[in-house]
């Protein structure tokens, strides 16, 4: 499991605390409290999982052995771009394994991982229901139609542009701090 | 008691009927807002409907509606304009959309070369039905989705909704009962149980508290109608979920919806609230002595959680994991009380039956499976969407007449049905009725009813694989045959379609285990898994042959057996796309000004073959690989 | 006290407390039947080892005995063609996912697997399938005892001794398909996990995953 960073422990225990105080310790309660979880933290800490079982009074390897039972339940920190390639019938057939291919070139990293400076992350999905534009992906909440290697080419531009401007303007903020 | 139900419905309707009437004094633009809608760009034609309404002062709606099934020509429009039909317009980009505005609503002009639909009977532009898909489909459940504002319960209690609950808490739960058993309708969730001898068995018990669960979880990897009718008329399902508690004497309900449905879920939680403002939920239900509630569960993802016991076991905070039957979900279910588990299509009939009677029901269908089938059409088809045809149509008349045919002159090769539980018919099946009891003989499997249509360019060893793959991924792992079996099979599939298996003796292999996990397995799904490879075998036995014997995919697609090749005499010299194209820099240019392609370098993307211009389309694939030597060693010359 | 009824097994006429599971009936009257998962305390059984199927008159196909109550009159053959089948097939797909090497095992001639295969007269070897065994390390990180995720048949018998017997809570099942196995927290070694040590778990393993040292 993942190292933590430094202030993350607090985090975690304070929003684990709330979410648990808003559902109660009942043992049904506990994929809802995970999905919240997740959702507040981006991936589910180990330390949460272990707050969570101590609270429900159930062994944390239960816990444990649901999150990674669970597709949904990610262990580790997603990347800050999500890109999740639809591996549905319609969009495998017409070349979603293409379009995961070609991710996995740019990124140098396989399905289910996250770059090392946790910019992105590469996933695969069933049919997100929109099989009339196959292959889909899904960048982030966007659905984008017909990805073909080139326009998998267009999307890392656009990903790279996007990520020269932030960081020019974390430069420049950061200079003028420093003035 | 008893009248004091329909006379309270009746106050309820006459207000949404006014409301919806006065609605319709003014120019309505519905925009399909479903998650197809939506990912084809609907958000931005709405916003360009708003703004150019607005820009213009006018007094016309703009409101988001669900999907109408077509969703080939997303995003969809449908505008009503006082005065005129009702027109449904496909393809809508910004464009058209301000275009719209001024021809249509500021001016008269309807823009019939726009239009794709008329949605009422006119002497000047064709509706559905004047379709060769109008005259085989036919609308029960999905009559009104797409045409309804789903975020607002008096567009459907205006279209009758609710009548049904109204009338039902007059009679006795046992009354309803024996309508839906007369009704015989069957479970759409796959298998086709029936669901009023499910509903008795529940109703049966002495235990007073039971649930009924509405199964939204639909794994299928290729369908996606479950999804689309809780987008785009969540009352009809909540309706339905209510009669049926009330007949099997239920006290709550549930729904279970994958988490990955968001928009499914917030529809179906705003619904629900204003199901319970309007008195259709909660206590004394429009003033009968009937309770009942309904909650929301967001399922975490597992195809496996779709199988009845491990839905309930997922609910329960645990793993999805199925257990033995007996006892059967309706003696110990949820929280061990019995328990009744659905699917949103098989509610959604129930409001059906009790306000037409089961008579109704029956005289659509086959007498064995009555009513409809709702279908995800997709693949390699022209019209893909979400199509609704009397049980008993043949599959021929469903992917031609229905889905109008193979697109770009292709020939037809089979049809997925059913999904990862069902198989792939050829031909000579097409003729087969799509009723539950045909579709098992031919080996497939109603299924979720996904329906994904493959032609000569897909492999069906590869789809095979594909299939296995994902129930293999999906298997909980608990039970032996299911966990090891699949992964062995997977195994053997994954060496024949990467040209590494040249004994045909592990055909007999892969059969023996496809039949062993089907005896064998705990659950459905372990039980179902071999069906798209046992079908495969009988049907396409030659492709198996022919990858295992010549290491060649004749479909051109198991990635291991093909290689690309530019041909001399086709390829222009002059033209760089290819070069430009390719990923790896595996594109050269000869000494003599041919293209070439380096395949250490290459990675098989497919990338110049789909760049390579029209006027050439010099570059092809070769299968088995060997055959680049020989066409090398000719153009070397 | 429950109402006795009788059955035949294998043409033997036997009475039996109504409802007890055929698998138990069966092995109390010493007529054997495999099995691996089944443990009389949990309810409903697992029935996830695939290994009890029997021929019971009425049923089209094998049933697995450890899930099926006993009823007056019910006529059950253990063996028949299609139940050596299922069975067959079961035990090697076991055997392809555990690290065969009897002579270095810690449960030589105590194994359960070794039992099925004396009286089924089965191969302790792979003759269709290839091997699956997956690359995890042995943790022998407890004083007394070692556990060896290579040889686990996934019988589940140790985890119900940690949850509900000795009520700790080190061990449990994780993942999902194939990757499905017996794990603790985290993945941790049992020493970094709340393990106690009572060696509950290791005396109900029917194989060489878990065993005591010395
Ligand atoms: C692996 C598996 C997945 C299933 N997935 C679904 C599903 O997504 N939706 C569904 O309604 N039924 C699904 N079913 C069928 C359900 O177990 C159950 O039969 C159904 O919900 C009952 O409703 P019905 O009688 O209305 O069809 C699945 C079954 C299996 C074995
Ligand atoms: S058949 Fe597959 S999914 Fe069903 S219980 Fe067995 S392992 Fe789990
Ligand atoms: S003992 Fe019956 S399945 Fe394991």
């Amino acid at each position: 499991m993942q190292q933590l960073l430094e202030g993350e422990k607090e985090l975690i225990i304070e929003k684990v605390g709330e979410i648990l105080g808003k559902h109660g310790s009942d043992r049904e309660n506990l994929i809802p409290i995970l999905q919240e979880v997740q959702d507040s933290l981006g991936y589910l800490p180990g330390l949460s999982m272990e707050i969570i079982a101590e609270a429900m009074d159930i062994p944390s390897v239960d816990v444990f052995g649901l999150t990674t039972f669970y597709n949904q339940f990610r262990l580790n920190p997603p990347g800050k771009h999500q890109i999740k390639i639809c591996m549905g019938t319609a969009c495998y057939m017409v070349g979603g394994r293409i379009a995961l291919e070609s991710f996995e070139r740019h990124l140098k990293i396989g399905e289910g991982e996250t770059t090392s400076d946790r910019k992105y992350s590469l996933e695969t999905v069933a049919c997100v229901g929109c099989c009339a534009i196959a292959p889909v992906v899904v960048v982030n909440e966007d659905i984008e139609g017909k990805v073909t290697p080139t326009r998998v080419d267009g999307l890392m531009l656009a990903f790279e542009a996007d990520e020269q401007e932030e960081e020019q303007k974390e430069a420049e903020e950061n200079e003028e701090k420093g003035d | 008691m008893g009248q004091a139900s329909t006379e309270l419905y009746e106050k309820i309707k006459a207000a949404a009927t006014e409301k919806i009437t006065a609605l319709k004094q003014k120019p309505v633009v519905l925009v399909g807002m479903a998650t197809c809608g939506k990912a084809a760009g609907a958000e931005k034609v709405r916003e360009a409907f708003k703004k150019e309404i607005e820009s213009h002062g006018l007094e016309a709606q703009v409101i988001d509606v669900g999907c109408m099934g077509h969703c080939y020509a997303e995003p969809l429009a449908i505008i009503a304009k006082p005065g005129h039909t009702p027109l449904c317009y496909g393809y809508v980009d910004e464009e058209l959309a301000k275009r719209l505005v001024i021809d249509f609503l500021v001016n008269d002009d309807p823009c019939y070369e726009f239009a794709m639909v008329a949605l009422e009977t006119n002497d000047v532009f064709p509706t559905f039905s004047d379709f060769p898909r109008g005259v085989y489909e036919q609308k029960m459940i999905l009559e009104h989705c797409g045409f309804i504002d789903p975020e607002d319960i008096d567009h459907y209690i205006d279209k009758d909704g609710y009548a049904a609950l109204a009338k039902i808490l007059t009679l006795e739960p046992e009354e309803v009962l024996e309508e839906v058993k007369s009704a015989n309708l069957r479970g759409r969730g796959g298998a086709g149980f029936p669901a009023g001898t499910k509903w008795e068995a529940c109703r049966k018990q002495k235990e007073p508290v039971k649930y009924v669960i509405c199964n939204g979880d639909e794994g299928d990897p290729g369908a996606f109608m479950d999804r689309s009718i809780l987008e785009s008329n969540p009352h009809q399902v909540i309706e339905g979920l209510i009669i049926s508690a009330y007949a099997i004497g239920a006290t709550e309900g549930y729904f279970y919806i994958r988490a990955e449905y968001p928009q499914a879920i917030r529809t179906i939680r705003t619904a629900l609230e204003q199901a319970r403002e309007k008195g259709f939920l909660g206590k004394s239900i429009l003033g009968s002595d009937f309770d009942f509630e309904i909650k929301v569960f967001q399922g975490s993802g597992a195809f496996v959680c779709g199988e009845g016991s491990a839905l309930v076991s997922s609910m329960e905070g645990k793993m999805g994991i199925p257990r033995p039957r007996p006892p059967r979900l309706t003696t110990s279910g949820f929280r061990g009380k019995p328990t009744v588990v659905n699917n949103v299509k098989t509610f959604c009939y129930v409001p059906l039956i009790m306000k037409n009677g089961a008579d109704w029901f029956k005289s659509t269908g086959t007498p064995g499976s009555p009513g409809t089938a709702v279908f995800t059409l997709v693949g390699k088809i022209t019209n893909s969407g979400l199509v609704e045809v009397p049980m008993g149509t043949t599959l021929r008349q469903l992917i031609y007449d229905v889905g109008e045919g193979i697109p770009d002159e292709k020939e037809f090769k089979a049809v997925q049905i059913g999904g990862p539980s069902g198989g792939c018919l050829p031909e000579s099946a097409l003729d087969v009725p799509i009723d539950f009891d045909s579709l098992e003989e031919a080996g497939a499997m109603m299924g979720s009813g996904g329906l994904v249509v493959l032609n000569e360019d897909d492999c069906m060893v590869g789809i095979a694989r594909y299939f296995l793959e994902f129930v293999q991924k999906e298997s909980c792992g608990k039970c032996t045959f299911c966990r090891l079996g699949t992964k062995h099979m997977l195994e053997i599939l994954n060496d024949i379609t990467q040209g590494k298996e040249k004994d045909l003796a592990s055909l007999d292999l892969l059969r023996e285990l496809a039949e062993d996990i089907k005896a064998g397995s705990l659950c459905n799904l372990g039980k179902t898994a071999p069906n798209p490879v046992l079908t495969t075998l009988r049907y396409f036995w030659d492709e198996y042959i022919v990858h295992i014997t010549e290491g060649r995919c004749p479909a051109l697609m198991c990635k291991d057996l093909i290689v690309y090749y530019i041909a001399p005499e086709l390829c222009s010299k002059l033209c760089n796309v290819c070069v430009g194209s390719c990923p790896t820099e595996a594109i050269y240019t000869r000494e003599d000004g041919l293209k070439a392609i380096d395949q250490e370098k290459c990675v098989k993307c497919d990338n110049c073959l789909k760049t390579c211009p029209p006027q050439y389309n010099a570059v092809i694939k070769l299968s088995p690989p060997e055959m680049l030597k020989e066409k090398e060693g000719g153009s070397a010359k | 006290m429950s109402k006795k009824i009788t059955l035949t097994i294998d043409g033997r006429e036997i009475t039996a407390p109504e409802g007890e599971k055929l698998l138990w009936v069966a092995l109390d009257n010493d007529i054997y039947i495999p099995n691996l998962c089944a443990v009389k305390e949990i309810d409903p059984p697992q029935a996830s080892c695939r290994l009890c199927f029997v021929e019971v008159e009425g049923y089209r196909e094998p049933v697995t005995a450890c899930n099926l109550a006993v009823t007056e009159g019910m006529v059950v053959k253990t063996r028949s063609p299609a139940v050596d089948r299922l069975v067959k097939t079961a035990f090697e797909l076991l055997l392809s996912d555990h690290r065969l090497k009897c002579s270095e095992c810690p449960k030589n001639r105590s194994c359960e697997l070794q039992k099925i295969a004396k009286e089924r007269r089965l191969k302790l070897r792979l003759t269709r399938f290839r091997p699956l065994v997956k690359d995890l390390p042995i943790d022998d990180s407890p004083d007394t005892f070692a556990f060896d995720p290579t040889r686990c048949v996934l019988c589940g018998r140790c985890v119900w001794e940690d949850h509900e017997v000795a009520g700790v809570g080190a061990i449990g099942f994780s993942r999902r398909g194939i990757d499905r196995r017996v794990t603790t927290f985290g993945d941790t070694s049992l020493a970094d996990s709340p393990c106690i040590e009572c060696g509950f778990c290791v005396e109900v393993c029917p194989v060489g995953a878990l065993s005591f040292k010395e």
